[in-house]
């Protein structure tokens, strides 16, 4: 059992952000009064250059900054911090290819979700049904692994339980999304990008402290661990593996949803080119400062990896323990947790946003029944408390299958997405035909592979998805026929003369 | 700008993302990989770690902001102009 003193940081960093998401719930209260979805869902499109990029950078960045990353930098070396550093393209990527088409036709036929925009580019509710699907499936599983490794995380640090862990920010995290819906979520997760690179800052100094300064740290590794030195480790990260990161963590992540439905989401042109320079800063330094803990670590925890219970993942909760008193360790715990909770926030919202704006209102619109603006309140509420709710219950004991659905989610996602989105906003002669193909047998594509463990040139499955996934398209493309003029002339304006 | 000029202007943009992405990817490769022989350290870390890990952080930055500043062009996301026109 912990020390209850050592939990107060995060007690109040917690409440802040209730704090936060109530006054984001009072101050839009005239806008909500007006168009619930639009407010709750996408923010009224309001969200500056400096809130943009961080919500971006702190719904892509998660629990596994912390843990599963400089776990690997501790076995591996330089080499994995190498690797991790091609993240630094993402937030340029997803904002510079889809960022201003994206919020030109979505202001055009008033979207709110991603979906809303494949729905009216390919006219079909069917793929419009299998991306809310998709959505809701991969997000639910990528929340509880959020949970369940925070939670761990937050064990090991604290020595307060598990289910204590879970139960204090996964509740939080749960309410405050559900009250604050967008703009709360996108604000809190501003704060929690800066409470992560706190967190990662003080990570960093304790532990060179501890490890006698970097040269020291670094003279130790020359001398038991050369290879940790070497971009390739001798044979530990092969080239494969660095193509498979350039796709898997790199290019694919551009086609996100969870990333591309914040490109609806902003004001204006000068805070989608502020978004793109900051939240390359901070992506790069929040990449390269936890990651360069894990190498680091090798100086402070010198041991075999069976010392240290087996797993890579012990490797950060051991390096907080080990460097810094309970006080501090304390603190620096809000760093995770915030990482945890700005990513479950983002993907909590944008699956009842799946539910009830892609799915339940869509229907009553196709059946020409009116929904009140306080019905829609209420069922957006209820079915994000509702999501999350279950999503915590899951965590508190999940089953094996969670684990399979999490590994296929990131690429998964954006198998589903990539050739979507791409040639429905770029390509005029994409049709409905190839999108659902694209979709359909993509996933299907990646997911097989990723279960019988088939790889292409030892390849990850992700470029057996990608590429399954754009030869489904062409090919459904080729039977399918264009969609009608007045769709198109939305989406490419600049293709007609008059 | 007009929606047509708009349009075009974001597709300019989004090709010169694309190969903003293509001259990162070749930075990172010959700073990292293209410098791992290199025997020059500095703190006792070897020249590509600065120049691959780092360096690509820095020119990534460089990048986004030639883009953010040179390429891309403020526009109204709005429609305005066709409503009036009808």
């Amino acid at each position: 059992m912990g020390n209850f003193f050592h939990l107060w940081p995060v007690l109040l960093f917690l409440a802040f952000m209730l704090g936060v998401s109530f006054w984001v719930q009072r101050a839009s209260r005239g806008d909500r009064q007006q168009n619930f979805a639009k407010d709750y869902f996408i923010g009224g499109r309001s969200l500056g250059g400096f809130v943009l990029a961080m919500t971006t950078v702190a719904t892509y960045s998660s629990v596994s900054t912390f843990v599963g990353g400089p776990g690997m930098a501790w076995a591996i070396g330089y080499g994995w911090l190498y690797m991790a550093i091609v993240q630094v393209v993402v937030i340029f990527l997803v904002l510079g290819i889809f960022g201003k088409k994206i919020a030109m036709v979505s202001r055009k036929i008033d979207a709110v979700t991603v979906v809303d925009v494949i729905r009216s580019r390919y006219q079909s509710d069917l793929l419009a049904n299998i991306s809310a699907l998709v959505i809701v499936a991969f997000f639910c599983a990528t929340m509880v692994a959020q949970f369940v490794g925070a939670a761990k995380l937050f064990e090991a640090v604290t020595g307060f339980s598990y289910v204590t862990g879970l139960t204090l920010f996964g509740l939080i995290v749960v309410f405050y999304t559900t009250v604050g819906g967008f703009k709360g979520v996108a604000i809190t997760d501003a704060i929690c990008a800066v409470a992560m690179i706190i967190g990662l800052f003080i990570l960093f100094f304790s532990m060179l402290e501890t490890g006698g300064g970097y040269e020291k740290i670094m003279t130790h590794i020359q001398t038991n661990h050369p290879d940790m030195l070497e971009p390739l480790s001798r044979g530990k990260m092969p080239i494969s593996l660095y193509i498979s990161q350039w796709l898997l963590v790199g290019v694919c992540t551009l086609a996100l949803p969870q990333s591309v439905v914040r490109g609806i989401s902003y004001k204006n042109t000068k805070a989608l080119h502020n978004a793109m320079i900051i939240g390359t800063v901070v992506i790069g330094a929040m990449t390269l400062i936890a990651t360069w803990i894990g190498v680091l670590s090798k100086g402070v925890l010198t041991d075999t990896l069976q010392a240290y219970g087996g797993s890579v993942d012990n490797i950060t909760p051991l390096t907080i323990i080990g460097t810094m008193d309970p006080f501090w360790a304390g603190i620096t715990i809000i760093g995770p947790i915030a990482a945890t909770i700005s990513t479950v926030s983002s993907l909590l919202l944008a699956s009842s946003s799946a539910i009830i704006k892609d799915v339940y209102m869509h229907e009553c619109s196709k059946r020409h029944k009116t929904v009140s603006n306080n019905t829609i309140r209420l069922f957006s509420m209820g079915a994000t408390v509702i999501l999350g709710l279950g999503v915590y219950f899951i965590a508190i004991a999940p089953p094996s299958v969670i684990w399979k659905i999490n590994m296929f989610a990131f690429g998964g996602l954006e198998t589903a997405f990539f050739w979507v989105l791409i040639f429905g906003l770029f390509w005029k002669k994409a049709n409905r035909t190839g999108a659902v193909f694209a979709m359909a047998g993509g996933v299907l594509a990646y997911c097989t592979t990723m279960a019988l463990q088939i790889k292409f040139f030892d390849l990850h499955q992700i470029v057996i998805g990608i590429g399954a996934s754009l030869i489904f398209f062409l090919i459904g493309n080729a039977l399918g026929k264009e969609h009608d003029e007045h769709i198109l002339r939305i989406f490419f304006p600049e293709k007609y003369s008059d | 700008m007009n929606r047509k000029e708009k349009f075009k202007q974001a597709n300019r943009e989004a090709n010169a993302t694309w190969l903003a992405l293509l001259i990162v990817i070749f930075f990172w490769c010959v700073a990292g990989f293209g410098l791992a022989d290199v025997k020059v350290e500095f703190f006792q870390t070897p020249l590509w770690v600065w120049a691959g890990c780092i360096g690509t952080w820095l020119f990534a930055i460089v990048v986004s902001v030639v883009l953010a500043n040179c390429i891309f062009k403020d526009m109204d996301l709005d429609d305005k102009e066709d409503e009036i026109n009808g």
